[in-house]
């Protein structure tokens, strides 16, 4: 029983970031076809936001608006200097974001070192949840992701925003031709996107290491879900990171880890051969 | 240009460079001697690349300061290991024959140590400096770090002994080093009458640890001997004590240096023991005072020293000392007096014996993200690999 909560407990919670880690690479992938190859990269801004606050002998909550402002000047610049030139040149744009991310990897080696950093835990401890102690942090992260997410399923279905974006990914021409400014609107997705992944940096940074090259592990846990729940609904991210995460979960208590990461590039495979679109196709 | 004023631009620019790196009066004394030092200067491993760096310039500094090697000063030359196998020993074949390095120190993993083997077949000396798995002894090549038999054999033991150890858990990546090492790790546990309830071999890119942290809470193991390389040991060790396992259950590893340590963090380092033949703050005058040396060359903020940087230091050190007893750089003339080449270093004493080091290993706790010595382990037989 008790190795049962805890499996479901870490199926849960490895669902739940997933989805976070790959929410922005799902927008702006989905909704404006750039292939983010520098989108990891966010994610280690937002981790090392964390590692700076701290730094500055600040609290853990400071970090979040750290790597927002950091996030939103980075993602602006990038849109405006590189992406912008290069929509709808899906091949061009994935080489682009892709120097950029050398560049931010770099960068803040340059600044930082490749040294690890150590981030305090916010809420160390565990709680004793259904007979097992489980990682306080890690159940607080999950509601918060949810809160988040269903926030950004209102947002989008309810909002004027939400309603230009979904008519500018419908029909571009049309949308501008009713006087919305799909620039605009294209940059502000793009920022909104590499944000929500330094936010996911911000979340995850007590748990993880932080060093300049995790953003690579990031972004092809983010491809794996992408593959497999398709783009452009929040129902194929939270569907792709429940199969890619319990997959990898399952197999890997049944078996051994090598197996469970067999099976989720196998899974991969098998979806980009056979539903190319992934399980549920936005168009 | 005209042609006279080129040649005169060049003449000048060629004897500014000579003056600057001191060439034009050293002209008449004997050629430096290139020694290609081999290290991860790019890869996952790369984090250990500076800190080896500055300690190698260190070393060259004090072995020129001596006369060098054979009356020869040496030039190091920087070879980046941290390459796919095949490339890094491009990369050592470009600087053996192409730069005229004469002899290799190198840090770095096996399998680029199995390159380099075949490409320079015993004809050049090559000291391998970090720990590794044990069980060679190539022509030409002397082994200065750790073995299992030194690292873990004794550890362990004093560990088990001490905090009544029964139930063991080993966990690694999974290549030739953790699964060389717990081969020895479990013949010791059956010796000890304990049980290994569990043995695992991550894949490099694996960045989650859940279901083998459930594997270790399930079958009650009080030990956890941790193989894991680098960045996994990060991650695997946080969520080890986020799941507030640190509390009851020791770990023990061989590969934990103070890098690591720094990543693993204060909060999460309870009841982590490392064991290895150097850490930064070893007690020693020898190692107090090649500490404080780095750290008025370097500065505070220098990359920490540890136990690879430390063997990287050691491995000039017997490069120098053995090639002086042979009085050549043949590896023939170097493999017939190797045995019995003493000397101190920041490690302590060292004794080479078949090809690897008689060393002092250390087993050291974490205390925050400083490691303490807690016991010393004197004079450690690194085994012999050399029977015929």
């Amino acid at each position: 029983m008790e190795v049962f909560v805890t499996f479901l407990l870490n199926l849960i919670y490895i669902s739940a970031t997933l989805a976070l880690i790959a929410l922005g690479l799902a927008m702006v992938f989905g909704l404006l076809g750039v292939m983010n190859m520098a989108h990891g990269e966010f994610v280690m801004l937002g981790a090392y936001s964390v590692y700076v606050v701290q730094l500055a002998g600040q609290h853990f909550l400071w970090a979040i608006p750290v790597a927002i402002v950091i996030c939103v000047m980075v993602g602006w610049l990038m849109e405006w200097l590189v992406v912008r030139h290069l929509y709808s040149r899906p091949f061009d744009t994935l080489l682009a974001t892709w120097g950029v991310a050398i560049l931010i990897r770099k960068g803040v080696e340059v600044i930082f070192t490749r040294d690890y950093k150590s981030v305090n835990q916010v809420m160390p401890g565990t709680i004793d949840l259904l007979g097992v102690s489980y990682p306080a942090y890690r159940l607080l992260l999950v509601a918060l992701i949810i809160v988040l997410f269903v926030a950004l399923f209102t947002w989008y279905q309810k909002s004027k925003a939400g309603l230009k974006i979904r008519a500018m990914v419908q029909g571009p021409e049309l949308a501008a031709a009713v006087g919305i400014d799909t620039a605009r609107l294209s940059r502000l997705t793009f920022i909104i996107g590499v944000s929500t992944a330094g936010l996911a940096g911000v979340l995850l940074a007590p748990l993880v290491r932080v060093e300049p090259y995790i953003g690579l592990d990031y972004l092809m846990s983010s491809f794996f879900i992408l593959i497999v729940g398709g783009l452009g609904t929040l129902e194929g991210l939270l569907i792709g990171s429940t199969v890619i995460g319990g997959t990898d979960a399952i197999v890997s208590t049944v078996f051994d880890k090598t197996a469970g990461y067999m099976s989720v590039l196998l899974i991969s495979i098998l979806f980009l051969w056979l539903r190319p679109d992934g399980i549920f196709y936005r168009r | 240009m005209k042609r006279r004023d080129f040649i005169k631009t060049s003449m000048a620019a060629a004897a500014f460079t000579a003056a600057s790196q001191g060439n034009i009066f050293s002209a008449m004394a004997a050629p430096k001697l290139k020694v290609g030092v081999m290290i991860p200067l790019s890869g996952p491993a790369a984090l250990f690349g500076p800190s080896t760096k500055n300690v190698a310039q260190m070393a060259a500094e004090k072995i020129n300061s001596g006369g060098g090697i054979l009356g020869r000063k040496i030039e190091i030359l920087f070879g980046d290991a941290g390459l796919p196998p095949a490339e890094a020993a491009q990369t050592a074949l470009r600087m053996w024959r192409g730069q005229g390095c004469e002899a290799f120190v190198g840090m770095h993993n096996s399998a680029v140590r199995g390159a380099y083997n075949n490409v320079f077949k015993g004809q050049v000396p090559y000291v391998y400096t970090p720990n590794y798995e044990g069980g060679e002894c190539a022509n030409g090549v002397y082994y200065v770090g750790e073995t299992p038999a030194q690292s873990v054999v004794p550890t362990m033991k004093w560990l088990a002994g001490e905090k009544k150890l029964k139930k063991f858990y080993l966990i690694g990546n999974d290549y030739n080093w953790p699964r060389d090492t717990n081969v020895i790790a479990k013949k010791t546990i059956s010796e000890l009458g304990g049980k290994v309830v569990g043995e695992e071999y991550m894949p490099f890119t694996v960045d989650n640890f859940d279901s083998s942290l459930a594997k270790i809470k399930e079958t009650g193991a009080d030990m956890v001997l941790i193989t894991l390389v680098g960045g996994a040991s990060v991650t695997f060790n946080r969520a080890f004590a986020s799941f507030g396992l640190s509390d009851k259950v020791i770990r023990l590893g061989t590969l934990i240096d103070e890098n690591t340590l720094l990543g693993i963090g204060a909060e999460n380092s309870k009841n982590i023991y490392s064991a290895a033949s150097y850490f930064a703050n070893v007690q020693t005058n020898e190692a107090k005072a090649f500490a404080k040396e780095y750290a008025k060359k370097f500065g505070s903020k220098a990359p920490v020293l540890n136990a690879l940087s430390g063997s990287a230091y050691d491995g000039l050190i017997a490069l120098d000392t053995i090639a002086e007893r042979a009085g050549s750089l043949s590896t023939k003339k170097m493999d017939s007096v190797a045995e019995g080449s003493e000397w101190d270093s920041p490690r302590g004493r060292a004794k080479m014996s078949n090809r690897h080091l008689t060393l002092d290993i250390y087993l050291a706790t974490a205390i925050g993200t400083n490691f303490k010595i807690v016991k010393t382990f004197s004079r450690q037989d690194p085994g012999n690999f050399c029977k015929a």
